[in-house]
């Protein structure tokens, strides 16, 4: 079942500034896609509306058919919570059964559990449960009622890394044939999960594309910035400017992982920062008045000049009125 | 509050225990002594003293001991009245008031009348307290409203209801000048206040993604309030309604003008019986058989607000009724 929203929504809180939501998504039939943005871009509350949480305007349409005035018992969603939100006062198994006085054709809580490797569970309460737990029984609640559309806020975000890791693999598998809506902040659990993802900021969409799209061929230095690459502006970089053949007032990026060290390369540096990560070393080299970060194994010193090499099929360049 | 690092000793749970039985220990021996050499007003030294030393020795800080004297200066106030009226009782006057019948129906009286007020307060403070926890244009002069009986002199409010609902005002084929109604009414007037804000706030407690997490797997509204915001929410509507309750077994300035006596039926003589809210029963009989006679009813009324002081007291303070949830 495919799922389009074009909505638009205002949010106030007591003495705070009123945030605008206007957005549209789509997603086609099985497929996963990742609303990508930073804390406070509106991502949440955008899933919240096409929930049917908040009053908009705009249309939210299953196959086609409008559901903006359903309520959200009758949108046939399912909704895993950043915060988990079981009901404290009900069993593990009751949770999960939750749904299945109000849907005819639900799926057994005992298996479900199972499945997700959490069926001795099924007696305890959510207060006495770990975060990763509580994750594991919040999305069997959401599959047993066999939703068209699974719309996910952060459900990774308050977990531990190891936790995290092992929950993305078994979300990567309960999302492979589903349709589903997945809200994060997080772009290694974006690329991951996404068939497509969506970049918002400022409670609007500022891109939407592939993975491939959005990390290698960013239109904004906003969206470059966030999903990791370099931003480098060729005013500040005139040595880079010279190496590379494009305009004048332009800025261009490039994956972290595509910058090359070596013995010779495009422009010279020097180490300003080394930050090891798991297997590899995030270098900070400054080219002229611009940095360049890339991974490299073999960690150099900090204020060794270095040489690198900017492939030119990995640089993508981003007009400066894109940039926000 | 000071944290462990700050005090000169560091109790554990037993040791805290054993300190406090030994300080209520020796302030009932003190008291107990000047009482009986007629010297009440010694132990009220005593107590100011007592507090400021203890202070000394587990702080040692001149600050807490300042704190402690001063606040001490309060509990003297509270706490002296209520130990002389309990020791200056005698025994065979409340023993003599405990069987009067008479006594007996005040007693049902300033139990059951302020019962059905928080029932009442319940019934239509609960989706009060649900639409204000909820917000809705128009809410700061609907709290007004609720909050407005908690600052109105009780006999104004008795006044108020019977210039609303006694003759002349609204529904006036329901007489409530001296009937059980217009004690109820004027109980809930006083009281419900308590009821709405207690359980507005246990409802405010909930978190909202528990309600959607309830819509969006199917339930409606009312299946919502039913099975998942509702019983979240239930120690804060006992508490509500024991505080009503409470708050009603106390009344005075409203019953007196709204229903000074009132019929009612009276299960244990099976038939109708008239009589007076307790706390004006206390009134009348201290007007007219003196301190001693009313002082023996008020004992009475007194342990009986005591075991619904210890229900509040439990149900505001313990957490597992609800396993903690709420």
């Amino acid at each position: 079942m495919s799922l389009h929203a074009d909505v638009s929504a205002t949010f106030s809180a007591d003495g705070a500034e009123s945030f605008h939501v206007d957005a549209e998504i789509e997603v086609e039939h099985g497929e996963s896609l990742v609303i990508l943005g930073p804390s406070g871009s509106g991502k949440t509350l955008l899933l919240e509306t096409v929930a049917g949480f908040h009053p908009h305007d705009g249309p939210v349409t299953l196959d086609g058919e409008r559901v903006s005035d359903t309520p959200p018992e009758k949108r046939d969603f399912g909704f895993v919570f950043q915060d988990y939100a079981l009901f404290p006062h009900m069993t593990v198994r009751d949770n999960v059964d939750f749904g299945s006085r109000y849907h005819d054709d639900t799926r057994d809580p005992d298996d479900l559990l199972a499945e997700l490797g959490v069926a001795g569970l099924t007696d305890r309460y959510p207060p006495t449960l770990s975060g990763g737990e509580k994750q594991r029984v919040a999305l069997a609640r959401a599959l047993a009622v066999r939703p068209e559309v699974m719309l996910l806020d952060e459900p990774l975000a308050a977990l531990d890394v190891p936790t995290r890791q092992s929950l993305r693999d078994d979300l990567a598998d309960v999302l492979a044939d589903a349709t589903a809506v997945y809200v994060t902040h997080n772009r290694t659990t974006a690329r991951a999960l996404a068939d497509r993802i969506v970049i918002m900021n400022d409670g609007k969409v500022v891109q939407s594309g592939t993975p491939e799209e959005i990390f290698h061929r960013p239109e904004s230095p906003m969206v470059a910035r966030f999903t990791g690459s370099n931003v480098i502006d060729l005013d500040d970089a005139p040595s880079l400017r010279s190496a590379l053949d494009v305009g004048s007032d332009d800025v261009v990026t490039i994956r972290p992982e595509s910058v090359i060290f070596g013995d010779d390369g495009d422009v010279r540096g020097t180490v300003e920062r080394v930050v090891r990560e798991d297997a590899t070393n995030r270098v900070t080299v400054s080219v002229d008045r611009a940095t360049v970060e890339a991974f490299v194994e073999r960690a150099p010193a900090v204020g060794d000049e270095v040489w690198l090499t900017l492939p030119e099929s990995d640089i993508h360049v981003c007009r400066m009125a894109a940039a926000v | 509050m000071a944290t462990s690092a700050e005090t000169r000793f560091s109790l554990n749970g037993f040791e805290r225990r054993s300190l406090v039985v030994a300080f209520v220990a020796v302030q009932a021996l003190v008291f107990a002594g000047t009482y009986t050499i007629g010297r009440p007003t010694w132990y009220a030294f005593f107590m100011i003293g007592s507090a400021a030393v203890t202070a000394y020795a587990l702080d040692g800080d001149g600050f807490t001991v300042a704190l402690a004297t001063m606040g001490s200066v309060l509990m003297v106030a509270l706490a002296l009245p209520l130990f002389l009226f309990v020791s200056r009782q005698v025994p065979s006057l409340v023993v003599e008031q405990a069987l009067d019948s008479g006594v007996h129906r005040v007693l049902y009286l300033g139990v059951y009348g302020p019962l059905l007020a928080a029932v009442a307060s319940l019934i239509f403070g609960v989706p009060l307290a649900h639409l204000l926890s909820k917000g809705f244009p128009g809410q700061p002069l609907v709290e007004s409203l609720v909050d407005l009986p908690l600052v109105v002199p009780h006999s104004v409010a008795g006044i108020i209801i019977l210039f609303g609902f006694g003759s002349g005002g609204a529904f006036p084929s329901i007489s409530v000048l001296g009937s059980m109604i217009g004690m109820v009414l004027a109980m809930a007037f006083v009281s419900a206040p308590y009821a709405v804000n207690a359980t507005r706030e246990a409802f405010e407690s909930i978190d909202d993604r528990l309600e959607y997490a309830s819509r969006i797997h199917g339930a409606s509204r009312w299946e919502t309030f039913r099975r998942i915001t509702g019983p979240l929410a239930v120690r804060g509507m006992v508490t509500g309604g024991v505080l009503a309750w409470a708050r009603a077994v106390s009344e005075f300035g409203a019953v007196a003008v709204v229903a000074y006596s009132v019929s009612f039926f009276y299960p244990f003589a099976g038939e109708k019986v008239t009589a007076q809210h307790a706390p004006v029963f206390v009134y009348n009989t201290y007007l007219q058989g003196g301190l001693e006679q009313s002082g023996a009813v008020a004992f009475l009324l007194l342990a009986v607000s005591g075991v619904i002081f210890l229900i509040v007291r439990y149900l505001t303070t313990d957490t597992t009724t609800t396993g903690g949830v709420v």
